[in-house]
């Protein structure tokens, strides 16, 4: 009957659990693979690939290896559906690090989504391109966090941050300085959410490059409050340090309060401490910090405890550590000010580890009389997870150590509650025991009579242990619970016979060790509680606390008058049951009689000499090695007072006399106090990992060393001021901000370097003057970095000036260089276009075309006829010995339609396409006599362009079908702008409208070794858009020179040129920047920005190659 | 939804549309169409916003305010019946269904019983530091907007008085529970619960008002309900000790939970809630109630 009822529960429950599922995937993990997955990965429909890839999926999360279908999965990159997309991706991000090489097949899909239309889409790819830890594609990846850094959408630039981090964990030391620098534009950006993930990634990766958080500093302090929580708490530590690098601590915080006060005698310490003191409620106690330790915190803070704690003299430097140069006044500094102010409010958060960070902050910065305003919100805290009760509790724990007043009102939030976890009431009672003050003491020590009797022993046994250590903080501690103690003692010792657990045990010694800190203190007031310890021996039954009451009879046996007569009594009781004893009292008995010995009078000398002589004898035939290690010592040490008959001989000889001293020093001294600080305390920065471990957990740094950071330009707002100005002055239009955008106006410029190269005065530049006006420069030459030299730079910028006189110009250039930006000139170059040859192409060999030769050539003219024709010059060479007739070239498709005109029906359809013919024929060429050529002008349109025109060649009457292959570079025409047009259509072309590719060039090599009176930029220059326009029709719009960097160096030089594409009318630019030696072979990096994402793709590429290819004007 | 460690979105409203929370609907839907994925295709609104908490355009016909306060207090008695530590954490829950983008205001009449407060990131620092108004643009739906806590309070509710003598091995244990200060709103759902300490071998407890249940790990749960106006609930009972105990020495913590509708203990009041713009059809609801937090009475 049951086991029937109990079958069908069991149906019934998995019935149930059926239903729930229903309608989600959870099905696919109970047998991943009962289908076939490989044909669904091929099928056709979008829902079965995505089964298969949830398939795959949910075998990875079993631990099977599936990357057998790598192969497969990957050829889905391509899918239109977003899902699948999605699930491959996580796929691959599994396994692409295995199979490297057929990943790579996979990125140039990651490419085109990253010019997808949809955030989401180009979030994703760059995501997953970055996560593929390859070291292969880590440019490629740069590249595109590079691209997406500036993208028109906010989640796309915060993945770009979060992507940041991954590139840079492996390590590729050539592209760090790429990553930090886009860090810093991210840094830059006017949205909250990037600017916390760049919080994130500046931390992971350069933590110490204070110049980007300098370039934002006050922007990065006014978003603070909109970051989200976890950006927040990275910015927090971020703002902080960068503060203490460049201005050092505060003199006034607490920090540095012992400084103010050992400087200048009189200072505002005073005032402070009785601020402090005015919060306790008592008022009269004069500790209102410890100064000590305050200085050990603050000196951990900065150098790290390991490194500190490890040089000896640590006491000795407590003044001397910090220089007044190394501190800042809050009242001066600005940048202290607006920390301060804007850390503040997030006390308030609702995040725990934000209040915290800012607590850290206002703990380590602000003003002494401020710090207190950290109290309430840390309190707050406490009622939160028991996981955040703990962190809080540990850091709360070192701002109590280091000034107890500032909690000290509010001990009763540190009251225990039953819930707590053992931990946390653990540091809630040293909590207590810290901030205890004669005020309070009663109403804690109250509670802790409560939590003496709680059922967690160990927990009693803390807080017996706390009652001893509120006692050694405060000297007026109630005589009463001294006899609660001890009343504990006999209470325990009773409860001990029947309860043999650890708990217990650990009570009673703690009571036993509570009792002796408290007699510690003075000893001959508690004459009387010795004496009740002592007789109370018999009926303690735990070794540790009965070593602990053997060990006082040793310290205090000469105390008073009574305890001396005891001893005789107490010695042989030690004697009787020295047998029966655990080894660790046995080993306090052995040293409480040599002490006994010694200090032992007259009278009962004899007496006691025989017990010591009997103890030995049982201690030299122990099972304990310790314990006879330890009786021989002693009897040899002893072996002068064994021998005399007087307690105080003193007619021994000298060798025995040593002794006696030894003897003595040994046992004879008295306690020395402890000072209540245990120096060896570690200290961590709030909030860190490392303080609630309490050593430096991976990846922790202390605070940077203070003022160890120079910030190179003077004062960034006046400078900016200035250019502002300058700006103003020369052209009255504000494009150019030089580090610090802060109208944001540019955020998303596409410029990767400083963005100084946005020329403010580029328009008093002429673009096309060079045409009309034959004595125009070749080269004309402006500075862009507004500086004094400005005009003196502007009154010559004629190239040949600039380069006549070198040292001139390395006069000026100190400046630039000072300033710590490259500055830039704009150059024009002039007479290129004459010297320009376009490339010629074979048509036709002479070896096919029975010696006919034809060659064809673009023209970089503009069609007469319609936009979309291409002017083409065909060369015709006869290289045979008979004259060749009738040669012309004729439209393959034009011809067909001639001839059939059943095709009509085809020609109509796209009548209004074809209204416009493919070919303008040429004049047909009647005879081409041996040895003679021609030169015939063609003009073409091309369907795609990529694909080749297939043409008719016919001659002799012979008909030979050639192909006419499109070059790209021709298929754009030159669109003539001005720089600031060029920079405008620039930034409307951003994210997925812009792509880039790096080649090399090494033509300007030969050239300078032929050439070598001429300037190596200006070579260099001429040689790439030589290069660039004998291979595409463009028009060159500007050449930005490097003027800051060495001569040698070529880096920044920048090309910028711009087309029209042919077809549609869309403009297109390239931007071709250069990189390395100039008398090395050169790293260009082409940029094309055009809406037109294909066409712009194929030409960067084609770009890209014939850059590459040995120059043919060059040889 | 984390990234390479770190936490790319937190926010529930831009995670809940870019992953669709399962429901009926589209369970439905998913097994009639065969596949319907809940995760979405386009970047929540969101996103991008200055304000990420709040979808760009909520729709709604009603527009529709609750504010919530939801109080617990937190006590601790001792053993001589003391009431060492009274306070209150208390938390401003609301559920907002607004159309647009609404500026609201709350605002309360006596803001200076509140201690300390934690706020949602949709507070403003600024008002509130000037003249303690909080104003904010809410996140849709239901949330938590600020948390507070108001100390030193006088007294409690309910009272508890235990009371326990050991003698050769038994304990007598009594612990009665009444209204000391009657809130004007019927307290339910009053519970006792205890551990009993590890000496203690059986225990034979019984009341005259409500159950008693005592699982194996000791605990015992006392359940009363609602206190009845003619008798006082009283627990009693036996506690036999493990053999060879004279009497106890460790003693149990009660831990008192009760709820009351109806009312917000700390005595915080709410003034106001201003909306900028006030839509069409507005309706605002304003609810409180107490119950306990960590309310121990020693014993």
């Amino acid at each position: 009957m049951f086991n029937k009822f109990g079958s069908t529960s069991e149906t019934l429950s998995k019935a149930s659990a059926g239903l729930l599922r229903i309608g989600t995937d959870a099905h696919l993990y109970d047998d991943p693979e009962d289908v076939n997955i490989a044909p669904l990965l091929d099928s056709k429909f979008e829902s079965e690939k995505c089964e298969a890839l949830k398939r795959l999926l949910a075998l990875i999360a079993q631990g099977f290896d599936v990357s057998n279908f790598f192969p497969q999965v990957v050829k889905n990159v391509a899918s239109q559906s977003s899902e699948v997309k999605k699930l491959v991706y996580l796929y691959l991000l599994q396994y692409a690090e295995k199979r490297p090489n057929e990943a790579l097949l996979s990125i140039n899909y990651f490419q085109k989504d990253l010019g997808d239309p949809n955030p989401l889409v180009r979030a994703w790819a760059l995501r997953t391109m970055a996560g593929i830890r390859l070291h292969v594609i880590a440019p490629l990846a740069l590249a595109a966090v590079s691209k997406c850094a500036r993208d028109p959408a906010v989640y796309v630039r915060r993945c770009a941050a979060n992507a940041l981090p991954k590139l840079h964990d492996l390590r590729l030391e050539e592209h760090a300085s790429a990553i930090e620098e886009l860090v810093g534009i991210l840094l830059n950006d006017h949205s909250p959410g990037v600017v916390g993930a760049a919080a994130a990634a500046f931390t992971s990766i350069c933590p110490n490059n204070f110049k980007l958080i300098g370039k934002n500093y006050k922007k990065l302090c006014q978003i603070l409050p909109d970051v989200e929580e976890w950006g927040q708490i990275l910015l927090i530590g971020t703002l902080l340090r960068y503060v203490v690098a460049r201005h050092g601590l505060v003199r006034e915080s607490l920090m540095l309060s012992i400084h103010g006060t050992n400087s200048n005698g009189f200072c505002e310490k005073d005032g402070l401490g009785r601020d402090l003191t005015l919060d306790k409620e008592d008022g009269g106690k004069s500790d209102s910090f410890d100064v000590n330790l305050v200085s050990l915190v603050s000196k951990c803070y900065i150098q790290g405890p390991d490194e500190y704690l490890s040089r000896s003299s640590c006491t000795d430097t407590v003044s001397s550590a910090f220089d007044t140069k190394e501190t800042t006044s809050i009242a001066h500094n600005e940048d202290v000010k607006i920390l301060l102010q804007c850390t503040s409010p997030l006390l308030w958060s609702n995040n725990s580890a934000v209040v915290l960070a800012a607590a850290g902050v206002q703990w380590i910065m602000a003003p002494l009389e401020d710090v207190k305003k950290i109290v309430k919100p840390l309190l707050f805290l406490l009622r939160s997870s028991s996981a955040s009760k703990y962190v809080v509790l540990c850091n709360i724990l070192v701002f109590a150590k280091a000034v107890p007043s500032l909690f000290a009102p509010h001990f009763e939030n540190f009251f225990i509650c039953s819930s707590d976890a053992y931990q946390v009431k653990a540091y809630k009672l040293e909590m207590l025991s810290l901030i205890a003050t004669t005020s309070s003491i009663a109403s804690i020590l109250r509670e802790f009579e409560d939590y003496i009797k709680d059922p967690d022993r160990r927990f009693a046994a803390d807080t017996v242990a706390a009652i001893g250590l509120c006692a050694k903080r405060l000297m007026t501690i109630p005589t009463t619970c001294l006899d609660g103690l001890l009343a504990l003692v006999r209470q325990e010792s009773f409860a001990g016979d029947f309860e043999s657990a650890d708990g217990e045990a650990g009570v009673l010694v703690q009571a036993v060790m509570s009792i002796q800190t408290m007699i510690e203190r003075d000893p001959l007031r508690h004459e009387k509680v010795l004496i009740q310890l002592f007789r109370s021996l018999d009926s303690i039954k735990v070794a540790a606390a009965r070593a602990t009451i053997i060990w006082m009879v040793g310290v205090y046996c000469s105390l008073g008058h009574i305890i001396p007569r005891m001893l005789t009594t107490i010695t042989k009781y030690l004697a009787w049951s020295f047998k029966s004893e655990a080894s660790e009292t046995k080993l306090q008995i052995l040293n409480t009689i040599a002490k006994v010995l010694i200090s032992a009078e007259a009278g009962d000398f004899h007496m006691l000499k025989r017990i010591v002589v009997y103890v030995f004898e049982l201690g030299e035939y122990d099972l304990s090695y310790d314990i006879r290690d330890r009786t021989r010592f002693l009897k040899k040490l002893l072996s002068c007072k064994l021998a005399s008959h007087e307690p105080a001989e003193d007619s021994v000889a000298s060798q025995e006399n040593i002794a006696a001293h030894v003897v003595e020093h040994v046992f004879g001294r008295k306690l020395k106090s402890v000072s209540p600080i245990t120096l060896h305390n570690r200290f961590y920065l709030p909030g860190s990992l490392s303080q609630i471990v309490l050593h430096a957990a991976p990846g922790y740094e202390p605070l940077p060393k203070p003022c160890s950071f120079v910030y190179e330009e003077q004062d960034q707002l006046s400078d900016l001021d200035k250019q502002r100005e300058a700006a103003a002055d020369l052209d009255g239009s504000e494009e150019s901000s030089e580090t610090g955008d802060e109208n944001g106006s540019s955020d998303y410029d596409s410029e990767s370097s400083n963005g100084s190269d946005f020329s403010s005065e580029g328009d008093e530049r002429t673009v096309s003057n060079d045409a009309n006006d034959p004595a125009a420069p070749l080269i004309q030459i402006s500075e862009t970095s507004v500086s004094a030299d400005q005009e003196e730079l502007r009154s010559r910028r004629a190239l040949d000036l600039w380069l006549d006189d070198q040292p001139s110009t390395s006069n000026q250039t100190p400046s630039a260089l000072n300033s710590n930006q490259s500055s830039y000139a704009k150059i024009s170059i002039g007479d290129v276009g004459s010297r320009v040859k376009p490339k010629s192409y074979s048509l036709v060999d002479p070896g096919n075309g029975s010696g006919l030769k034809v060659d064809y050539a673009f023209l970089s003219e503009v069609s007469n006829v319609s936009p979309l024709h291409v002017c083409v010059e065909v060369l015709f060479e006869n290289s045979s010995a008979e004259p060749i007739l009738e040669v012309n070239l004729e439209d393959e498709e034009s011809m067909k339609v001639a001839d059939s005109s059943e095709q009509t029906l085809v020609g109509k359809a796209n009548a209004s396409y074809n209204n416009i013919p493919t070919l303008i024929p040429m004049e047909e060429i009647s005879c081409l006599e041996p040895h003679q050529s021609t030169k015939r002008l063609i003009q073409v349109r091309f369907h795609h362009h990529l694909l080749p025109m297939r043409l008719t060649l016919h001659y002799n009457e012979k008909k030979v079908p050639v192909k006419l292959r499109p070059d790209l570079g021709y298929l754009v025409k030159p669109f003539s702008m001005s720089i600031e047009e060029f920079l405008a259509t620039e930034s409307r072309l951003p994210g997925m409208f812009e792509y880039s590719r790096r080649c090399t060039f090494d033509d300007h090599v030969k050239d300078s070794r032929t050439e070598n009176g001429k300037d190596k930029f200006l070579s260099i220059c001429e040689s790439i858009t030589l290069k660039v326009l004998s291979n595409s029709n463009l028009h060159l719009v500007s050449v930005d020179l490097p003027v800051a960097n060495s001569l040698e160096d070529a880096t920044g030089l920048r090309l910028r040129f711009s087309s029209k594409i042919l077809s549609s009318e869309i403009p297109l630019l390239i931007t071709i920047t250069v990189e390395g030696k100039c008398t090395e072979v050169l790293n260009l990096t082409v940029k094309i920005n055009c809406e037109e994402t294909v066409f712009g793709l194929n030409l960067l590429n084609r770009i890209a190659n014939f850059m590459v290819e040995p120059s043919s004007s060059a040889t | 939804m984390i990234d390479n460690g770190f936490p790319l979105t937190t926010e529930p409203s831009i995670l809940k549309e870019m992953i669709a929370p399962p429901n009926l609907v589209s369970k439905m839907l998913s097994v009639v169409t065969g596949n319907a994925s809940n995760v979405s295709d386009t970047l929540p609104s969101g996103a991008g916003s200055c304000v990420p908490w709040r979808p760009t355009d909520p729709k709604y016909s009603s527009n529709e305010v609750y504010v919530d306060l939801v109080e617990e207090m937190d006590a601790i008695v001792n053993r001589d019946g003391e009431l060492v530590k009274c306070e209150i954490y208390g938390e401003v829950q609301m559920n907002s269904q607004l159309t647009g983008f609404p500026d609201l205001t709350l605002s309360f009449a006596n803001p200076s019983i509140l201690e300390d407060m934690r706020f949602h990131p949709c507070v403003r620092y600024r008002p509130w530091e000037s003249h303690q108004v909080l104003s904010f643009v809410p996140p849709d739906g239901e949330f938590k907007l600020m948390s507070y806590r108001v100390k030193k309070l006088k007294n409690t509710p309910v009272y508890v008085k235990p009371q326990i003598t050991s003698d050769s091995g038994t304990c007598r244990i009594s612990v009665l529970v009444g209204i000391r200060s009657d809130p004007g709103k019927t307290i339910e759902s009053i519970t006792l619960s205890f551990q009993l300490p590890h000496c203690v071998s059986s225990a034979d407890l019984s009341s005259n008002h409500g159950t008693v249940t005592i699982l194996s790990n000791k605990t015992c749960t006392w359940t009363i309900g609602r206190i009845p106006k003619d008798k006082t609930p009283c627990l009693s009972g036996t506690l036999a000790l493990e053999p060879g105990l004279e009497r106890l020495h460790v003693f149990p913590t009660f831990k008192l939970g009760f709820k009351i509708m109806g009312i917000a203990l700390s005595g915080l009041r709410i003034e106001k809630l201003d909306l900028q713009t006030i839509p069409p059809r507005l309706y605002k609801g304003f609810r409180a109630q107490t119950r306990a937090g960590e309310f121990d009475v020693r014993l």
